[in-house]
């Protein structure tokens, strides 16, 4: 009797452990992502949920990442710091969630990159960084889409192949854009171009931009600028556009990488017409050079999107694509455990990582994953993103 | 110098935003005459105008007057039931109770576009093909031209009503003297419901005739509405003339004021010169109905 007791225990005990390990083989890597999926951002948040969730099942059909699944979490943040900080905390107490995906926004990623230093937890933000927040040095925070600094540089090339000597910037009164027109100034004027930051800004929630530019107007014609850069984001562009264009002012316009967006032209109409700006690769996936390893991902991503969402894919849902891609390949690099720890590592030394927009490279000291190499011009002409060249600067 | 040569264009400028202040605020002095209500989600009805008429040019394929017509229809409905909702039910609430119910509804109108129509901003072509209009280096665009004269237009339709009509004349005895109004046989809130008809029509119809000019998104009602009603106070709370005389000295303002102090001040113009009308003639500039200056 007490050995048949006995051995029943050990059979217990054995079958304990072995399914214990088996779920722990088969446990998926969780992450979080805190998203504006309500709000003025919403319908651009469910894109790139939409392509984080095509990624994600993609890899699963394929066995997931080292036989495990990847698994998304959403929270939905507002638009609001409060909830964000909230649903960044919530995540961070979960010690299965590897890593927190979000904000999208600039304005709430200085709380959760906070959280994230302060709990040791890797967290990608999509909105680029700013000047403030890389001169903190966080280890745990990386951004994916292109910084104000190379965007600044190409604009200067842009500027340069058009032979624009005198600019006018009008920019919004957000960090991103101030510090966007001060680096285009500064790089700018290290090449010969003349750039004057207008004093009078923009709100984003401005709707009429007319009175600001009849201000500018005077300069603009004492000066005879070559050229005006609309340095903002979202409405605004469209809206400087065609502001600009009643007040029969005929000078050609720059705009930023956020031009790259499809509602923007729908938004501005005819104004838009002649725009240029540094794109992001999807934009023109088209349109790239045969041998840029972005065109086939694009392709690729682009088939795969359409038969599931039934919309050409676009410059947000190429983020969600890069960033589930990022994800897998630094678990794949990871020797050992995957923990917190190991992920940021692996996730840091990162080096030309092909995505829909480019090669993603990671140091210690720079964790903003694009380079200048990963934008390219663009025009906007028919209502449609048209790619341009100049030879000797691209 | 330069200061007088951009004068012209900050006028210009002012006018047409005068002309807009002016047609939503035509919106609240309807119901304000008919019930002496304040109904804040007369801006929601704005951007309904502009958002409904989008949908059914994108999404229904039909041609843009027949959308503009329709969106208005489904305007006044949901103004009409905005009152059977909302308002009948709290019909023995005091004045403050009913403010923030259309405080709420607003909300309510503006997060349910979002939902309906999603979050992106959205615009709609001009009526004319060829936009820009230049008189005497002056720009303009022909669309601001429209907004201007469906302003004097909606004016004019109300003075009609107001003066010339039955209905128009039970309207404003519903509100300014209660008590009359029942002895004549008149049920107020028969009257307060066709003027939640007549604003949500003009509000449909500001949103029509200026989401060419800006855009529309769900939350963009809200501004566009404080404008109408500081308007509406500012030019004499209660008086049709007063609503359009204060949109226009409201938007003048707000463009000149950028020729002097920077843009970012230019929301602020707008309360200061609420403030100042309301220490120096309370009752606003052409004198309102419902104000006793007594107090004063």
């Amino acid at each position: 009797m007490r050995k048949s007791a006995l051995s029943f225990i050990f059979l217990f005990i054995f079958i304990l452990s072995f399914s214990l390990s088996y779920s722990a083989e088969k446990s998926p890597y969780k992450v979080g992502v805190n998203f504006e999926l309500t709000g003025p951002w919403a319908e651009i948040t469910k894109t790139l949920r939409n392509a984080m969730v095509l990624e994600v099942e993609r890899i699963n059909q394929r066995g997931g990442i080292n036989g495990k699944p990847l698994e998304l979490i959403f929270e939905d943040n507002g638009f609001e710091a409060g909830r964000a900080a909230a649903n960044m905390t919530k995540f961070t107490k979960d010690p299965e969630v590897l890593l927190v995906v979000g904000p999208f926004e600039d304005t709430l990623q200085a709380t959760t990159r906070a959280i994230a230093e302060r709990e040791k937890i890797t967290n990608i933000i999509v909105c680029p960084s700013n000047r403030v927040l890389r001169e903190m040095k966080q280890r745990w925070a990386f951004n994916i889409a292109h910084n104000d600094i190379i965007v600044s540089e190409k604009l200067v090339d842009l500027s340069l192949a058009r032979k624009y000597k005198k600019i006018l910037v009008f920019h919004a009164a957000h960090p991103l854009a101030q510090t966007l027109a001060e680096y285009y100034k500064r790089f700018g004027e290290e090449k010969g171009l003349k750039v004057f930051i207008s004093p009078e800004t923009h709100k984003h929630t401005d709707i009429d931009m007319t009175p600001q530019l009849i201000k500018m107007k005077p300069l603009i014609e004492k000066e005879k600028m070559d050229a005006f850069y609309a340095c903002t984001s979202g409405p605004p562009g469209p809206i400087v556009c065609k502001n600009l264009r009643a007040l029969g002012m005929k000078l050609p316009i720059l705009g930023t990488h956020a031009f790259g967006f499809g509602f923007i032209i729908a938004l501005g109409g005819e104004a838009m017409e002649g725009v240029e700006f540094p794109g992001a690769k999807p934009v023109v996936f088209d349109q790239l050079d045969e041998n840029d390893p972005a065109k086939s991902i694009n392709i690729e991503f682009d088939k795969r999107w359409r038969e599931r969402y039934g919309t050409p894919s676009d410059q947000i849902a190429g983020y969600g694509h890069d960033i589930i891609g990022l994800i897998e390949n630094s678990i794949k690099r990871v020797k050992g455990k995957v923990t917190r720890e190991t992920f940021r590592d692996a996730l840091e030394n990162t080096k030309g990582f092909k995505g829909t927009h480019g090669l993603y490279s990671f140091r210690p000291a720079e964790h903003d994953g694009l380079s200048k190499k990963d934008l390219v011009f663009v025009r906007i002409e028919g209502g449609k993103f048209k790619r341009i060249r100049f030879p000797g600067f691209e | 110098m330069e200061l007088l040569q951009i004068i012209p264009q900050f006028l210009i400028s002012g006018l047409t935003f005068g002309a807009i202040y002016g047609l939503v605020a035509l919106g609240f002095v309807t119901i304000a005459r008919a019930s002496q209500i304040i109904n804040f989600a007369q801006g929601e009805f704005v951007m309904l105008g502009g958002m409904v008429t989008f949908f059914f040019i994108k999404s229904v394929h039909l041609p843009y007057l027949l959308s503009a017509f329709l969106a208005i229809g489904v305007v006044i409905g949901l103004g009409f039931l905005l009152h059977l909702l909302v308002i009948y039910p709290l019909r023995k609430a005091s004045l403050p109770i009913l403010l923030l119910a259309t405080l709420g509804a607003s909300l309510f109108l503006s997060s349910s576009s979002a939902l309906f129509f999603g979050t992106l901003p959205k615009a709609l072509p001009p009526f004319s093909g060829k936009d820009l209009l230049e008189i005497g280096g002056v720009s303009f665009s022909a669309q601001s031209l429209f907004v201007l004269i469906a302003t004097f237009f909606v004016l004019f339709l109300l003075y009609i009503l107001s003066h010339h009509t039955h209905l128009g004349k039970a309207m404003e005895a519903s509100s300014t003297d209660p008590l009359g109004a029942d002895l004549c046989g008149i049920s107020r809130h028969l009257m307060t419901f066709l003027a939640f008809g007549v604003s949500s029509g003009i509000g449909a119809l500001a949103g029509i005739f200026i989401t060419p000019l800006f855009y529309v998104s769900y939350h963009s009602g809200t501004l566009i509405g404080l404008k109408g009603f500081i308007s509406a106070v500012i030019g004499g709370w209660g008086k049709y003339g007063g609503a359009i005389l204060g949109g226009f000295i409201l938007g003048v303002a707000e463009s000149l004021s950028i020729a002097f102090i920077p843009a970012g001040y230019k929301d602020g113009v707008a309360f200061l010169i609420l403030l100042l009308i309301l220490y120096f003639r309370p009752k606003g500039i052409l004198g309102s109905p419902f104000i006793d200056s007594r107090r004063w």
